[in-house]
């Protein structure tokens, strides 16, 4: 199906959509930013597992993605319950509010 | 099939860059939604409908939908966020650009692997990807199964008892 496009390309936009996301979680402020920039390195992840599995004829990274989406839906549930309760502490979502660990 | 391969990965990588670029969380939530359905697209490319189809229903429906709910019952739309720190921004893109070079650098100089499966797409579609993946999971993987119920299990109570007050 594929002819010219292998899965050397599909791991190249894994690994770009992955540092995107990255660059997102080093640089932005806003907690929910952070968490869709995890979102997408998890997804990147995602990508790479699924482009390998149908590169070597296996079914294993397919089945791992299904358990990735899991432990997303998990953290997400997690996550989005801190925000709410930071919010309720600090009254805004920005992680320079989080600071009572600075010494 | 390779001319939407490009397209789908234009799309995903400017989507993704729009999602660390713009200042409103909620236009952030919908670039999101656009990357992810590019990435469905991948799937689809890569013979795999069911993930496609998982991709769509339970990230950009279920995931992404939460997300957007928080950021509306907080009202957050208006919480603008700026990135001016100095040190922050170049530190960050700094090591993102060794991580870039060295993921690169590992896939380079990684050995080639031949495809040692048997589960080509001629056999996948022969017996139906949904119906494999059923079979895996309910087989082979039947224990990773049980252990991610416990874990969603796990994350309703662990979100009740941070939400509530």
């Amino acid at each position: 199906m594929n002819v010219n496009v292998n899965v050397n390309d599909y791991l190249a936009v894994a690994s770009i959509i992955f540092c995107i996301g990255a660059l997102g979680v080093l640089i932005r402020k806003n907690l929910i930013t952070i968490f869709l920039s995890l979102e997408l390195m998890f997804n990147a992840a995602n990508l790479g597992f699924v482009a390998v599995s149908e590169y070597l004829n296996l079914i294993s990274g397919d089945i791992f993605v299904i358990f990735i989406m899991v432990v997303a839906a998990a953290e997400a549930a997690i996550l989005l319950g801190i925000a709410i309760a930071f919010y309720r502490e600090k009254g805004a979502i920005s992680m320079d509010k989080a600071n009572e660990l600075k010494f | 099939m390779d001319a939407l391969f490009y397209i789908f990965s234009i799309i995903a990588i400017f989507s993704a860059l729009m999602v660390i670029l713009v200042k409103n969380p909620l236009t952030s939530a919908l670039y999101v939604v656009l990357c992810f359905f590019a990435l469905a697209g991948f799937y689809i490319l890569l013979n795999m409908q069911f993930l496609a189809a998982m991709q769509i229903l339970v990230y950009a429906g279920a995931i992404i939908v939460l997300i957007v709910l928080v950021i509306m019952l907080l009202n957050l739309a208006k919480a603008k966020d700026t990135i001016k720190d100095f040190h922050q921004l170049s530190v960050g893109i700094i090591s993102v650009l060794l991580l870039f070079v060295e993921i690169i650098l590992y896939l380079n100089t990684a050995g080639e692997t031949k495809p040692t499966g048997i589960y080509t797409n001629a056999v996948i579609n022969k017996i139906g990807n949904t119906q494999i993946i059923g079979q895996f999971l309910f087989t082979k993987y039947v224990f990773p199964f049980e252990v991610a119920s416990i874990l969603l299990l796990v994350a309703v109570i662990g979100a009740y008892i941070f939400a509530k007050k």
